[in-house]
Formats: structure tokens, C-alpha cells, sequence
């Protein structure tokens, strides 16, 4: 899950980084009793959980007389469609130099990387592929608690020295917050020190709990009522919803629904082991969807015995059409409770995605 | 066989479990069915002395390699534990260490992998199905019944879908080397690159089936780093931006790692990609037909 600003700032600051001065604003009004701290001019950034922020308007400059009136119009903003409820009014500071500094975790080397440039104020994306030797890479055995310092040095280079203990900083938090990502972008250099201007921290998902976190913010209502099931379920925009068992299954699902040229509504794994009374909260879930026409599940039984997910799927009772294709353990009986009750079965993923994609044509 | 095959004594860590002893007899019953040692012994901290379908279940896995000659273990702990489990196994020296387990932190499985990396452990997953060389051996949770003995390697990040693949490989007359399921997650121990090492010394892999998923890229490393003729399938083209597919490390982050781009490097690299799963036996003939 994705830390606003401010609880990243929160964590960063923690940990010693220095960061600005800022106070987070629930209203207009809120402002008022910080305006002597903030000094002469000031910055106002909407606390919202979308990405490009700044472009979309929720950034916004400000001085003591027109504070308020720009924090009401900031307040009374949509920014990509989310209403602003939090605002973080920020000290503004005098930058002399901008650098880039993050960690996350790499694939490759199975070990966190340090991504660190004196390239810093333009997009990373764009460094990376106009001049990818302005970026400096290294990879931190995760076994060591803290960064050597020849590691630092060579992340540095002719960077100012006083930019190292940051670096360790930031790697405690990444390693203490269970991070995925953790960025400074940028880190800037002002004529009272080093500061981190903005920070961006992901927390892994399936560390929530052991962090504290209750809520992930990053699932929509429906998305979290189905994790509470322990479904894998991601909302789209179609008519054909989708169950199956298994991530890659459920999306190679997906995938073939767009090659006939249809549309999912959803992405929903039921998981392994599923038993019928599983099966029926998936198939109620995804037909409690207003959007969906037909259901298309795909199961190919293991460890999931197919007599159970027919039960499920009948026990349901909803009033879209299922088109169903069941393989492996139990098949016979599955097929044989499921033909009952007058249900459509296919016996291929490609033939009930082919009808699926028919019936919403 | 790469990994391990008939002779490879396996221990499962979390015997007594649902899991653990579900799959215990699992693994069993295939190994009777193909004359192979299968699981030898169960480790499970306090629970030592019983027996789980006939397997001596031990407190320590130090105490089972005193008791018997291991060379792979399985693991069903619940996530808490299971990075603890394979710093226990790689400490006492067995060589291959498969992790079921799903949800185990990031950080969790980069110190439990850069452990075993240092006691000389290869570790398969985690939140994978395991591994099954058919005729040989079975590590994991795969349905054996699907699998037919052949010469194509199968390496995989999901379960069912290489379940499906497998099968309609079977189904097609085309048999299997050995199946990977390398895992869901974003870290894993052996990745495309290591078990496609693996196959281009193996003598019964003459060619790879490389089912891969959106994040990351690892796909391309793995297709790039052999002369083994390959086809590949990459799930998660209709998969929108920022959103955990399943797994968690099935995700298109910060523009990268989307499946269209990955299928467009493989196929840059003259790798053939299958546009659906049903493509995959006819392609594989295709392979074997220009002997290339």
C-alpha cells in the first residue's frame, strides 16, 4: 500500500531525515494558527492516493495574504476525480540542487538496489533512458543491517558527503517499513542543509499487519470485501465476470476474453482448496457487480474437487447466465450436478470465453 | 532430471499440518506409484515422535538428517514461519528447498534467499506449487495425473495455469522433462535464468515451454540465456496498470514489466509467443519439426 506524503514524511523524519517544515490541514480554517511558522511563502499539496498530483493541479504556491484563499480552492478541488480532504502546507524551500535518491527491491539480484543521481528535477523514467550513466546502482546484501560505507562512497561519488547518512537512513526505513519502494524525489540541497522535498513510500502488502496498518487504502470497497474472503479480485470495466482458480489462470482467462474481443468485469482467483461454500460467496460477489451480463468460470481442479464448485455455483442462485468449464478431480460428478440444474458447460477455456464474449456481443 | 529424481529423499517442514500431511500422502502415493523414495521424514518443532502416514516426524531438521539421507525439502509452514524454515533447511545442507508458502513479507524471503545462497541452497518459490519430473519425483502440490514423461521442460510462475499447459501438452502426446513452478512473488529463488541453467545440462530437456506473467523481467533474461529452442506464453495482457494481478509479484509498476512490451522483447529475440494457452502443443511440434 501507498503512503501519502505526509505519513512517508512522518517515517522519513523519524528515521532523521530532514525534512521541511509542514503541518497537515483538514479545512481552510486549519491554516490560520500555522501561517507564522510557515513564513512568507509556502506550498500546499493535496494528500491524495493518485500518482501525478503536481500535473493535475494539486500543488499549489502560497503566501501569508492569499494562504486561506488558495487553501479553499485547493479544498474545493477534484484532483483525477478524488475529493481533497487532507492538505499538507509546506515551508517552501530554497533549492540550490536537486538529486534523485530511492531503493526497491530488485527482481534480478533478489536484493534491495539503490538507484542514486545528481540528475535529480527531471523524471527518473526519463534520466534512465536519455542518460542512464548519470544513474548509480548498487545492491545491498539484505543479511547486513546497515549500508557499508564503501557502498555509500560509491553511490556518491562527487556528491556532497553529507548526503550519505541519508542514504543509510532512507535503507533503515526501507528495511524497518517492509518497503517495496522507498524514494526521495527529489532530495534537495538548500543553504541550511540537505532536505527531502518529497518521499514516497510502498509498504508490501503482505506486511500490513506486522506494520500496523489496518486498511489497505490501495483496494477499492468491493476489492477489500473480497480479500476479506480471501479472493484475489480486481475491478475492471466489462461485462463478463470472471472466476477462476489460480492468478495466472484467471488471467490467461482474462487475456482470452480480449483476444475474441470481449470485456472482463473483474479478476477474481478463488484460491486453491476451494470448497462450495467459497465458490458461492465468489459467484455472489462478482453477480452483486450491476455491470455484469455473464459469468465465466474456469476451473481446473486440483487440490479443488469440481462436485464442490458445481455446488457452490448452484447454491448461488444468482440471476445471471454461468457459463462453466470444469476439469480434474471430481469432473464427472461436477458436470453431472451442474447439467441438472440445466447450467451450459464447455469443455475447453477457449470455447466458454468464445460464448461469453457472444452473449454481451 | 534436474532438482532431484527417484533416489531424492524428501522432508516436509510443517508435516503435521493440513497442508503438510494432505500432501505427504500426495507426494507418497506418486512416489510408490513410480518406485522413488518420495517423503523419507516430517519436521514439525514439538511434534516430534509422531507419524504422519508412516513418516517420522522430527523437531529439528537437524534431527531428521541425523536419521536419514535428505536432498530436497518441502515446505507448508504459514508465512511467519517460512523464512525461517528455509534458513533451517539450507543451514543443515540440504541442497533444494521448495517453498509452497504464499504471503511471506519481501523482506522475509530476500534474507531467507541470500541465506540459503550463502550455505549453497537453491530455493524454489516462494508461493509456488513446487516441482514434478514425471516418472521420477514429486516436490510440491502438483496433480501428477496430468503429467506424462517427455522431453519438454516446463518453467512457470503460476500453478494452474501450468496445470493447463501441462495438460494440454499431455493431452497432445507431448511429454514433460520436469515442471517448475518458480513462484508468484516478486522475489523468488530460482528464477527463469536458473532453472533454464538447469535444463541445458539436463539430457532429457530438448525443449523449454516458458510461461511467464506481467512484473519485472526476468522472462526475457531466462529466454536469452539459452540455445534451448523455447515457446513462451506471458499471462496478463489485458492486465491494467498498478494492480496486484493474484500474485503479488504480477504487477505493471512505473511502465514496466506490461505484458505487450515483454511479449514484443521475446519475439525480438526470435522467441515464438502463443497468443492463447491452446497454441502451445502445436508450436512445440512446430519446434521439433525444423529440428532447430
Amino acid at each position: 500500500m501507498k503512503l501519502r506524503e505526509y505519513e512517508a514524511k512522518n517515517v522519513i523524519k523519524a528515521a532523521g531525515i530532514p525534512v521541511p517544515a509542514g503541518f497537515l490541514i483538514k479545512s481552510p480554517d486549519e491554516l490560520t494558527p500555522h501561517l507564522a511558522a510557515l513564513g512568507d511563502a509556502f506550498v500546499l499539496k493535496a494528500q491524495v492516493d493518485v500518482g501525478g498530483r503536481g500535473k493535475a493541479g494539486g500543488i499549489l504556491m502560497a503566501d501569508k495574504a492569499t494562504g486561506t484563499k488558495v487553501a479553499q480552492e485547493l479544498f474545493g478541488k477534484q484532483i483525477k476525480g478524488l475529493p481533497v480532504k487532507e492538505v499538507l502546507a509546506e515551508q517552501k524551500l530554497d533549492i540550490k540542487h536537486e538529486y534523485y535518491l530511492s531503493i526497491t527491491v530488485d527482481r534480478s539480484s533478489k536484493q534491495p538496489l539503490i538507484l542514486f543521481t545528481e540528475a535529480g528535477g527531471v523524471e527518473i523514467e526519463i534520466t534512465a533512458k536519455e542518460h542512464p550513466e548519470l544513474i548509480r546502482k548498487v545492491v545491498a546484501n539484505p543479511l547486513m543491517k546497515d549500508l557499508p560505507p564503501f557502498l555509500i562512497r560509491e553511490l556518491l561519488s562527487t556528491a556532497p558527503k553529507e548526503i550519505g547518512p541519508v542514504i543509510n537512513k532512507l535503507y533503515q526505513v526501507f528495511i524497518g517499513k517492509d518497503a517495496l519502494l522507498a524514494e526521495i524525489n527529489p532530495l534537495v540541497a538548500t543553504p541550511n542543509g540537505i532536505f527531502a522535498a518529497d518521499a514516497k513510500i510502498i509498504v508490501d502488502d503482505n506486511a500490513l499487519g506486522r506494520q500496523g496498518i489496518t486498511v489497505n487504502r490501495d483496494l477499492s470497497e468491493r476489492e477489500r470485501e473480497a480479500e476479506k474472503h480471501g479472493f484475489s479480485y480486481v475491478e475492471l470495466d466489462g461485462r463478463i465476470g470472471v472466476i477462476g482458480n489460480g492468478a495466472g489462470l484467471t488471467m490467461a482467462t482474462l487475456d482470452l476474453i480480449e483476444y475474441y474481443g470481449g470485456k472482463a468485469a473483474n479478476f477474481l482467483d478463488v484460491g486453491g482448496g476451494a470448497e462450495s461454500e467459497r465458490v458461492k460467496n465468489a459467484v455472489r460477489l462478482v453477480a452483486s457487480v450491476p455491470s455484469v451480463k455473464v459469468i465465466v468460470v474456469n476451473l481446473l481442479g486440483g487440490i479443488t474437487k469440481c462436485d464442490e464448485v458445481a455446488k457452490g455455483i448452484i447454491a448461488a442462485e444468482i440471476p445471471q447466465k454461468v457459463i462453466v468449464r470444469l476439469a480434474g478431480t471430481n469432473e464427472a460428478e461436477g458436470r453431472r450436478l451442474l447439467s441438472e440444474k440445466g447450467y451450459e458447460m464447455l469443455d475447453t477455456m477457449d470455447l466458454v470465453v468464445k460464448k461469453a464474449v457472444e452473449v454481451t456481443a | 532430471m534436474i532438482y532431484g529424481d527417484k533416489k531424492t529423499g524428501v522432508l516436509v517442514q510443517g508435516a503435521t499440518g493440513k497442508q503438510g500431511e494432505f500432501h505427504i500422502g500426495l507426494m507418497n502415493a506418486y512416489a510408490k506409484q513410480v518406485g522413488g523414495r518420495g517423503v523419507v521424514a516430517g519436521v514439525t518443532p514439538g511434534k516430534g515422535g509422531q507419524q504422519v502416514h508412516g513418516v517420522p516426524v522430527y523437531n529439528t531438521v537437524k534431527d531428521a538428517m541425523k536419521e536419514h539421507d535428505i536432498g530436497a525439502a518441502v515446505i507448508f509452514v504459514p508465512a511467519g514461519a517460512a523464512a525461517d524454515a528455509i534458513m533451517e533447511e539450507a543451514n543443515a545442507g540440504i541442497e533444494t528447498i521448495v517453498c509452497i508458502t504464499e504471503h511471506i513479507p519481501v523482506q522475509d524471503t530476500m534474507k531467507a534467499i541470500a541465506y540459503a545462497r550463502m550455505e549453497g541452497a537453491s530455493v524454489i518459490g516462494p508461493n509456488c506449487p513446487g516441482l514434478l519430473s514425471p516418472g521420477e519425483v514429486k516436490m510440491g502440490i502438483m496433480p501428477s495425473a496430468l503429467f506424462t514423461r517427455g522431453h519438454v521442460g516446463v518453467i512457470s510462475r503460476s500453478g494452474t495455469l501450468t496445470y493447463e499447459v501441462v495438460d494440454e501438452l499431455t493431452r497432445a502426446g507431448i511429454g514433460q522433462s520436469t515442471v517448475v513452478g518458480i513462484g508468484g512473488d516478486p522475489v523468488i529463488g530460482q528464477t527463469f535464468v536458473d532453472v533454464m541453467q538447469r535444463f541445458e545440462k539436463d539430457p532429457e530437456t530438448k525443449a523449454v515451454v516458458l510461461i511467464g506473467e506481467v512484473g519485472g523481467n526476468l522472462e526475457e533474461e531466462g529466454a536469452t540465456c539459452t540455445d534451448l529452442p523455447i515457446v513462451s506464453y506471458i499471462a496478463g495482457v489485458s492486465a491494467p496498470p498498478d494492480k496486484r494481478m493474484g500474485h503479488a509479484g504480477a504487477i505493471v509498476e512505473g511502465g514496466e514489466g506490461d505484458a505487450k512490451s515483454k511479449i514484443a522483447r521475446l519475439k525480438k529475440h526470435g522467441v515464438p509467443v502463443a497468443s492463447r494457452v491452446s497454441e502451445i502443443p502445436e508450436m512445440v511440434r512446430d519446434l521439433f519439426r525444423c529440428g532447430c
